[in-house]
């Protein structure tokens, strides 16, 4: 407890700025809603009845932070060697559908062998498909901020193909528009709170969470990592093999991504759908953006993403408010805590300027 | 034989126009940005939002001008903003980048949905679209007849906008500092001219760019608004501007590439080929640009170095 108060008196400016740049987007969103017509009182509540209404859909927002969380912490694995992985979205694409697809043909096998295999083939395809703009910017140093782009659009676009009518992988089931098999009951995770998307992947995320925040913070792996990130050619001079660390973030982080893809399919939806994610990684970087990629900073924040995210879902279905409001108040609360950061380093600027003409 | 017939022929050239033009636009922009030393990968909320705001003013006034010219306003204000955030506060040019591309996302399918009331896609009869362009004189010319009649205005727009761009950046004293502003922004300091100045007209053409690029997409390409209708486009134009190294026609070379295997991709579609493989080529193509030109990039640099040596010895 000593330490937690420690650390947040280190941090309290940054604390405090991330408190009010939350409050000034949510005013920022209520004024919106105002503009267009709307009582954002109304969405508000809106909204909170979406989240804390009952046990289902308080479940369903437990769910939405563990993605967020597990998509925020691949960006911050990767940033913090300094690698961006913006194609996360097909790294679960890809990871998903490998798992379901191992899933699917080893039915009648026990589970005990058979969901290993299927985790081990998310991580290995979700890796491999960071593996790939990884190696593109360390060999030739190619941006592998465009690279991953146009991969995601390459691996979602395969995996439409694939999975809807005429493509190889369409089930056979009468009635399902599109979609793999579905993944056989005994491997599914089974449900923590009736009928909501909360499944026992909240331990498998909790694990990865952790050892996330361990190897970060608390190993030399993890300070090899800060140093390539923060100064490659410090890095590069103390002797690290810094494109071998770049390259295993990256991977680690699409690891990560692949397993978020597995999860979704066998926390929940059992089959691979074109519509397994929208955009959840990209909800998931802004978190890791706005926490500084801090892990813990990542969790806890997570949680809030989810209220809105799930909230604004139900504030749609129920007062016609276009749900979309979430994304607006997350990029406004970036847009704040840049101008903040922005705002503190001019004034420091300035004071200094100003003692030093003293 | 006949299947690369109908692949093959005066409708890929007309496909390889239209689907290049938007990318084009927005490269011309993106160009500027990087001359200027700005990481921009917020293009693509930009042309979003072009083509928002193009469609609602064009039904909302009856007029595609007017829409056009929202357009560029807005193109304007999002480069101010961009600005402000990069140059004067110098945040990250990543994160505001893509908090600009969810904001843009978030925000036109939020109005979307307020304003007109529907869920995706916006199409009416009362959008007004771009006027297309007659030339009669090219009516007799077999192929440059059909391939440069008809075509949405902007088409030929863009063609002038390349040359301007290209006359602005390497003719006038202004282009010179926006270069050196990514350069060399001490040495333009010291010559006595604002380099975060330059930066700002950097991002605030770009903006207008971008904003042209968004209208033609709404306007000219198609006539309606969807949901993330930019589809990438900025990006793909932010790989072009790599790829042609900002230099304007070696950029402009670079779309057309982009805008033919779309337009490939499209023909396709019409001998079997699946839509969602089509849709493919254009990404993957983009990737191999890239790494073509490191490489050959590279060796380039290797051959002059070889041959320094040679003459020294």
């Amino acid at each position: 407890m000593n330490k937690l108060t420690t650390a947040f008196q280190k941090n309290r400016s940054y604390l405090t700025a991330l408190f009010l740049s939350i409050v000034t987007a949510l005013i920022l969103g209520a004024i919106l809603m105002l503009i267009t017509g709307y009582n954002p009182l109304a969405g508000y509540a809106a909204m909170l009845k979406g989240v804390f209404g009952n046990s289902r859909v308080f479940g369903n927002t437990l769910a939405k932070m563990l993605t967020l969380c597990l998509t925020g912490l691949a960006m911050a694995v990767c940033s913090k060697a300094g690698m961006f992985n913006v194609g996360g979205e097909g790294q679960l694409f890809l990871g998903g559908l490998a798992a379901t697809m191992v899933g699917v043909c080893l039915e009648g096998i026990s589970p005990i062998i058979a969901v290993p295999l299927a985790f081990l083939s998310a991580a290995a395809v979700g890796g491999f498909y960071a593996w790939i703009p990884a190696m593109l910017k360390v060999k030739l140093n190619v941006s592998e901020v465009i690279t991953t782009i146009m991969l995601n659009s390459v691996a979602i676009y395969l995996c439409t193909y694939l999975t809807n009518s005429g493509g190889p992988l369409l089930t056979d089931d009468r009635g399902v528009l599109g979609g793999t098999e579905a993944v056989p009951d005994p491997f599914m995770f089974s449900q923590l709170i009736p009928r909501s998307n909360l499944s026992t992947a909240i331990i498998y995320s909790a694990a990865i969470a952790f050892i996330c925040w361990y190897v970060m913070k608390k190993t030399t792996m993890g300070l090899e990592m800060k140093i390539t990130g923060e100064n490659s050619r410090f890095a590069f001079f103390s002797g690290l093999k810094k494109d071998k660390i770049m390259v295993l973030a990256m991977v680690a982080s699409g690891a990560i991504c692949g397993l978020v893809g597995m999860f979704e399919v066998y926390g929940y939806q059992q089959r691979f759908m074109d519509s397994i994610s929208n955009e959840f990684y990209y909800d998931g970087m802004l978190v890791a953006m706005i926490m500084n990629y801090n892990p813990l900073g990542i969790i806890i924040m997570s949680f809030f993403f989810a209220v809105v995210d799930i909230g604004a879902g139900a504030m749609e279905l129920s007062i016609g408010i276009s749900g979309e409001l979430s994304d607006i108040i997350f990029a406004i609360i970036i847009f704040l805590m840049a101008a903040e950061g922005g705002i503190t380093k001019f004034l420091n600027e300035r004071k200094a300027r100003k003692e030093a003409q003293k | 034989m006949e299947q690369l017939a109908q692949v093959f022929n005066i409708g890929l050239l007309q496909n390889t126009l239209r689907t290049a033009t938007p990318v084009i636009l927005a490269a011309m922009g993106g160009l500027l940005t990087e001359q200027a030393g700005i990481m921009n990968i917020g293009m693509d909320g930009m042309i979003l939002m072009g083509a928002f705001v193009a469609v609602a003013f064009s039904y909302a006034c009856a007029s595609a001008s007017m829409g056009v010219l929202m357009a560029v306003l807005i193109g304007i204000l999002v480069g101010i903003f961009f600005a402000i955030f990069v140059v004067k506060l110098k945040s990250d040019e990543f994160i505001i980048g893509m908090a600009l591309n969810t904001f843009a996302g978030g925000l036109t399918v939020y109005l979307l949905r307020s304003i007109f009331g529907v869920k995706g896609t916006f199409s009416d009869a009362g959008i007004v679209s771009l006027p297309t362009v007659h030339l009669d004189f090219l009516d007799g010319i077999p192929v440059l007849g059909p391939l440069l009649n008809d075509n949405s205005i902007f088409v030929y727009i863009t063609w002038v906008l390349v040359f301007l761009t290209w006359l602005f950046l390497y003719r006038t004293p202004y282009g010179f500092w926006l270069r050196a502003a990514g350069e060399h922004p001490e040495s333009l300091e010291t010559a006595g001219i604002s380099a975060q100045k330059m930066k700002l007209i950097a991002s605030i053409m770009c903006g207008v760019f971008c904003g042209f690029a968004g209208a033609h997409l709404s306007l000219g390409y198609l006539t309606m608004f969807s949901e993330g209708m930019s589809n990438s486009r900025g990006f793909i134009a932010f790989a072009c501007v790599i790829f042609g190294m900002a230099n304007p026609p070696k950029v402009f070379l670079a779309a057309l590439l982009f805008g033919f295997l779309q337009a490939l991709g499209l023909r396709l579609q019409n001998v079997g080929v699946p839509a969602d493989i089509t849709s493919i080529i254009p990404y993957l193509a983009t990737i191999l640009m890239l790494v073509y030109v490191v490489v050959a990039g590279d060796r380039k640099k290797k051959n002059k170095a070889k041959k320094e040596l040679k003459n020294i010895n």
